[in-house]
């Protein structure tokens, strides 16, 4: 079927109409019978031992039904991940960090009770500077428990990224040290020797949220069969079912979880809410429904660490890059089970080729919160880094920008600094895209304090199996299931897939999540791979739909497979169109008692190997006022491969709300803490995201160099966006003062300051 | 996120609502954009919340060579007051337009911004500038305050408890004058890192600063120098240095801004 | 417990509530209105908006004893037998939203905007967001989903 009209039309999504009417049901928002409700006592000293926890005052609250410490949750699993200790057992890591949960019959109750509760510590040495905690005979960040996570496979949900080397370093360093990575090869020393230009900076970004408007929630009881139902807002059901699983030690088929719908997520809803909920709900046998306010939100669930980057490259005269050498100290707060330090020193390497590389990340444990996953983890602050520096190279050099990026991007079967190929990517085309804009023209003659800057980025992608079913109903409409969660519209994407496939209007076909009972199997929703995974099940579940349709077709119309058609809802023979039968006469004669055909339903299963990254450039416009330091982002513009965009409306959305978190990491964001790691920021009133005055018209350039394993050529197109719309955004603002700031975010007193020093 | 325990009640007019204010811990409720945010942080836990907002005090008239501003005047009615629509009144509109935002304006009162005292409230710096008075009522006596000595400390006034203010009093500017506002925003609350207004008038011209101080306030003599001597505030955000560096610019751009209004104003 | 009175979405209702109860926990909990969200606890996002009276208001930052005797307007009040309000319709055509968490506080928020200024300019449309935080959607397809809805009426 080589007729695509259907693919690349702009449709409104799936869901938007239930999502305007208010009729969507998010996780907060069900009833159930019997509910009680939960909520957090945290931890308000950064490194502590518990001595007591008293809920003696809580338990006089009328109203107030349990105070549950970690004892009283049936934990299984010994580790110190958030899965396996919602509660502190002994040792608080972080202020912040979940100590006792008040139940009771109201959420007014479940407040009153929680601040009644009493707590005494014992405080520890806080960990807190990153860079000293590394050296040996630091003070420990965790004193109690030894760190030997099995955090699951929480990592490699994030990103199909490997971890280098072995680790053969002598370094000296502490136990605060989690994990080393190692990516070297080639004679760094050499290159640098032969380089016509060098150029070195540090670069440090701070904890940053990912400010999904939906704050955390899950609902979990144990139906009378004893079967636990986690109703939950999360990115992966099948992810969280794995969790829940063996930090309980319940079989797999024992737990359903539900994803509900999404209120925004960016990485940071995997199973963080879920062992609390579900540890009370199986203490107290009944439903417990944990939905955390803002301020608890901020305080105890799982941001993006911060990094400092001491980075160093070279570049011969005519603009071929030589060597690059790196060293990325991530803070991990108190997540033991995973880091950054992987893909950050991965990306530090940007999309370009390097005679020689030598990159170290290293992941830290501090007496701060759990790192976790934003909207391609490492990426912006690599991008951050490494844009910026070439800025300067090209500066050094007398070269263009974009010249310069061009002589060096990626292109199929370059090998990356992880020592891998690189697969069909866009690099190339998303840089001569957006060099044709006319605002990069405009670089050169601009008013007084305003600048354009340029940046590129990217995400490698991910891969994971999946498996997905169409189903014809009686009424000749499809019914979609997969059980991926829907963050970033990916069901609007299968509908049109589905369509296509099948011979169906996008209208006539419904998607439906599944959850882990019923659902085929779905990795989790995020590292930008469902429409590429999920979406070739899909694909290849609709094609076998169609092959049952047509196999009923054709005994029906006594006509061979082959010379038939299916074109919006009718099965006909190709040259013969009044020869036909309706998807839906053929339907019903498989649907009844005693109907002749099979149901006409297809099941479809992905497992590509292959990676599909995606880039995206990025141009700033800022005007900056050099008597307040206050940046005005004047104009933007984002290029970006998508492989192919099924709904050009959605690859846009996603195209302009990444670079608006992007503008946000550069000029707004950041949580910051207390000289004893206390979070000060823990609300929107000093942490600021951006709001729709502080955002210009973004103008999108869709490029599509198709995936060749993606269901039309598509493929994960989420994170890419955000990678180096920061980076772009600070050259802007370097163009537009004559210096540079090497730290995000760039606050008008940041700016100040620097024009003054 | 969910205020400590409270009762409600509804105040029928003044002398009722002064009655219910007489219980130990009240708390006047006006649009409540003050006070509840600080309730649902459990920072405030009066013990009755007495509904003052039905009572007949919003308006906003000239009369008299005065302007008088009802406290219970929303932000929202004083943007589309007449009255205000003049350049010696402009920075009354300049500052309320970017008073919270257009939810906030709908509901929060001019009186109930005087009396939470925030100290980078930005209507108080206007408010000096233009020499408001407040007109006080208790039941034992009216009386009358000129702002800046009702503004005490942060979030602390000398309006007394049992007291409820029922006019914000400013003297009409002669022909010929302007007013302005300028003011930097902490880009997440909306608060001003520094705001300045200014008055200038044919023979004076005065200024106010907020979100630098334990109060907002007046400047005593050239704008310049008081400044540079006066008592700044900073934080991690934005240090003392750098809000006094802004407030020097902001007082600057507000008189140029007010000078102009003054001219086009006949 | 007190009582309180209101009409919400043209039916009138009685509710028993507490002193404290906030607006938004009465339309979700005892009404079942769950389109109003609760986003943040500082009044900062806007998740929450409802009309009052017409006027947009953050119903977390408002008691419910304070609406007594008022009439609100939420998003599931906003079509009228089954017919999206224009726009409802304009943000569905124009991809107003991603996840929609945002959406409703949004849609209400824009509805008391146009019903004081018929076609906003995009600078007005954008101050009038101050108060509705979106994380998805980089705010410019709401904006042009408020512009088309204001065009259209």
């Amino acid at each position: 079927m080589s007729d695509t009209s259907l693919i690349g039309v702009a449709r409104p999504r799936v869901d938007a109409r239930e999502k305007v009417t208010g009729a969507t049901r998010y996780a907060a928002d069900g009833y159930v019978h019997g509910l009680l409700h939960a909520r957090p006592v945290l931890a308000t000293e950064p490194h502590a031992r518990i001595l007591r926890v008293d809920g003696e005052a809580a338990l006089s609250i009328p109203g107030v039904v349990a105070v549950l410490t970690a004892s009283d949750l049936p934990i299984a699993s010994p580790g110190t991940d958030r899965t396996s200790e919602p509660l502190a057992r002994e040792e608080v890591v972080f202020a912040g960090q979940p100590i006792a949960l008040v139940v009771a019959e109201t959420e007014a109750a479940a407040e009153d009770g929680a601040e009644a509760v009493l707590v005494e510590y014992e405080p520890l040495e806080p960990v807190v500077d990153v860079e000293a905690a590394m050296r040996p005979g630091a003070a420990l960040a965790r004193v109690v428990e030894a760190s030997d996570d099995e955090a699951g496979d929480l990592e490699s949900i994030h990103a199909g990224v490997d971890h280098g080397q072995e680790d053969d370093s002598e370094e000296q360093l502490s136990e605060n040290v989690l994990d080393r990575v190692t990516r070297d090869r080639g004679d760094l020393e050499a290159a640098f020797a032969a380089s016509d230009a060098i150029v070195e900076g540090t670069f440090r970004t701070p904890w940053v949220y990912q400010a999904y408007l939906e704050p955390q929630v899950c609902t979990a009881w144990l139906e009378p069969s004893g079967t636990l139902v986690v109703s939950t807002s999360t990115q992966g059901s099948f992810v969280t079912r794995r969790e829940l699983a063996r930090a309980f030690d319940i079989p797999l088929e024992d737990i359903r979880v539900v994803a509900e719908p999404l209120g925004g997520a960016f990485g940071g809803k995997f199973a963080l809410v879920e062992p609390l909920a579900v540890g009370a709900a199986l203490a107290l046998e009944r439903p417990v429904r944990l939905v955390l306010t803002r301020g608890e939100d901020f305080q105890a669930t799982n941001p993006a660490s911060a990094q400092v980057t001491h980075l160093k490259l070279g570049a011969r005269k005519d603009g071929t890059f030589t060597g690059i050498e790196g060293r990325l100290i991530v803070d991990r707060g108190s997540n033991a089970g995973w880091g950054v330090e992987g893909t950050s020193s991965l990306l530090v390497a940007g999309p370009y080729r390097w005679d020689a590389h030598d990159l170290r990340g290293y992941g830290v444990q501090t007496n701060r919160f759990t790192f976790g996953a934003y909207r391609a983890p490492g990426a912006p602050t690599a991008a951050f880094a490494v844009e910026s520096l070439l800025d300067e190279l090209a500066a050094k050099l007398g070269l263009d920008p974009v010249e310069m990026r061009l002589k060096n991007a990626f292109v199929e079967g370059d090998l990356s600094v992880s020592g891998n190929p690189i697969p069909t990517i866009g690099a190339v085309e998303v840089l001569e895209r957006i060099r044709e804009h006319p605002l990069w023209a405009e670089r050169a003659a601009l008013p007084e304090g305003e600048g354009i800057g340029l940046a590129l980025g990217y995400w490698p992608g991910g891969n994971e199996p999946a498996a997905a079913v169409c189903r014809v109903n009686a009424d000749g409409s499809m019914t979609v299931v997969t059980a991926a969660a829907d963050m970033s519209g990916v069901n609007s994407a299968f509908a049109v897939i589905a369509a296509e496939a099948f011979g169906l209007s996008p209208d006539r076909i419904r998607v439906v999540t599944a959850d882990t009972s019923s659902g085929p199997y779905s990795g989790a929703s995020g590292g930008s791979k469902v429409t590429y995974t999920v979406g070739a099940a899909v694909l290849r579940a609709a094609e076998s739909a169609r092959e049952k349709l047509l196999a009923a077709a054709s005994q029906e119309l006594e006509i061979a497979t082959n010379d038939l058609e299916v074109v919006d809802g009718v099965v006909r023979a190709i040259g013969a169109p009044d020869r036909s039968i309706t998807v839906e006469e053929l339907a019903q004669m498989a649907l009844r008692f005693g109907g002749r055909y099979e149901p006409i339903e297809g099941h479809g299963g992905s497992a590509q190997t292959r990676g599909a990254p995606s880039v995206a450039a990025h141009i700033s416009h800022v005007r900056v006022d050099r008597e307040t330091g206050e940046v005005e982002v004047l104009g933007h513009v984002i290029a970006q491969d998508v492989g192919r965009a099924l709904n050009p409306a959605l690859v846009e959305g996603q195209m302009r709300g990444g670079t608006t978190q992007g503008i946000g990491w550069a000029l707004y964001e950041q949580l910051e803490h207390d000289e004893d790691g206390r979070l000060l920021t823990g609300s929107f009133l000093d942490y600021a995201i951006p709001r729709a005055e502080n955002v210009p018209e973004i103008d999108t350039l869709i490029v599509e160099v198709p995936a060749p394993d993606g269901p039309y050529g598509a493929k994960g197109i989420g994170e890419a966006p955000v990678v180096a719309a920061p980076a772009a955004v600070a050259n802007a603002v370097a163009a537009a003062l004559g210096t540079r700031l090497y730290e995000l975010p760039m606050t008008p007193p940041r700016i100040w300051e620097a024009l003054r020093s | 996120m969910i205020p400590a325990p409270t009762r409600y009640a509804r105040a029928t007019d003044l002398d009722h609502a002064l009655e219910l204010l007489e219980e130990e811990d009240a708390k006047a409720i006006a649009g409540g954009q003050s006070l509840l945010p600080v309730m649902k942080l459990r920072i405030a836990r009066p013990s009755v919340v007495v509904d003052i907002s039905r009572l007949d005090l919003r308006g906003v008239e000239a009369r008299e060579g005065e302007l008088h501003i009802g406290p219970l005047t929303t932000w929202a009615e004083l943007l589309r007051a007449e009255a205000v629509d003049r350049p010696s009144l402009a920075a009354i509109r300049e500052c309320a337009q970017g008073i919270g935002d257009l939810q906030v304006r709908n509901l929060g009162t001019i009186g109930g911004s005087i009396a939470h005292a925030d100290p980078a409230s930005d209507m108080p710096a206007v408010l000096l500038a233009l020499g408001a008075r407040l007109h006080l009522r208790s039941p034992e006596r009216e009386r009358e305050l000129p702002l800046g000595e009702a503004l005490v400390g942060p979030f602390l006034t000398a309006i007394a408890a049992t007291e409820l203010l029922t006019d914000v009093v400013v003297p009409l500017p002669p022909a010929c004058s302007g007013s302005a506002y300028a003011s930097l925003e902490h880009p997440a609350s909306g608060f001003a890192l520094v705001g300045a207004a200014a008055l200038v008038e044919p023979d004076r011209e005065a200024v106010a600063l907020t979100g630098v101080g334990a109060t907002p306030f007046l400047l005593d003599g050239d704008p310049e120098q008081a400044i540079a001597g006066a008592e700044i505030y900073g934080d991690r955000f934005a240090s003392a240095e750098y809000r006094r560096g802004l407030a020097a610019v902001l007082a600057g751009r507000a008189l140029e801004s007010a000078r102009r209004r003054a001219r086009e104003d006949r | 417990m007190p009582e309180l009175s209101l009409v919400v979405n043209g039916e009138q209702h009685r509710l028993e509530v507490e002193g404290r109860t906030l607006l938004v926990h009465a339309l979700r909990d005892e009404l079942g209105l769950t389109g109003a969200h609760i986003g943040c606890d500082t009044s900062q996002c806007g998740a929450c908006t409802v009309l009052l009276d017409g006027a947009a208001v953050k119903s977390c930052t408002l008691l419910a004893l304070q609406a007594d005797g008022r009439e609100v307007t939420t998003i599931e009040g906003f079509a009228t037998d089954g017919e999206l309000h224009p726009l409802q319709r304009a943000f569905v055509d124009h991809h107003g939203l991603q996840c929609g968490f945002c959406t409703p506080g949004i849609i209400l928020t824009a509805a008391d905007l146009l019903s004081r200024t018929s076609s906003p300019s995009d600078d007005e449309i954008r101050q009038a967001l101050r108060g509705n935080l979106c994380r998805c959607t980089g705010y410019q397809a709401i904006v042009e989903s408020i512009r088309a809805a204001g065009a259209a009426t």
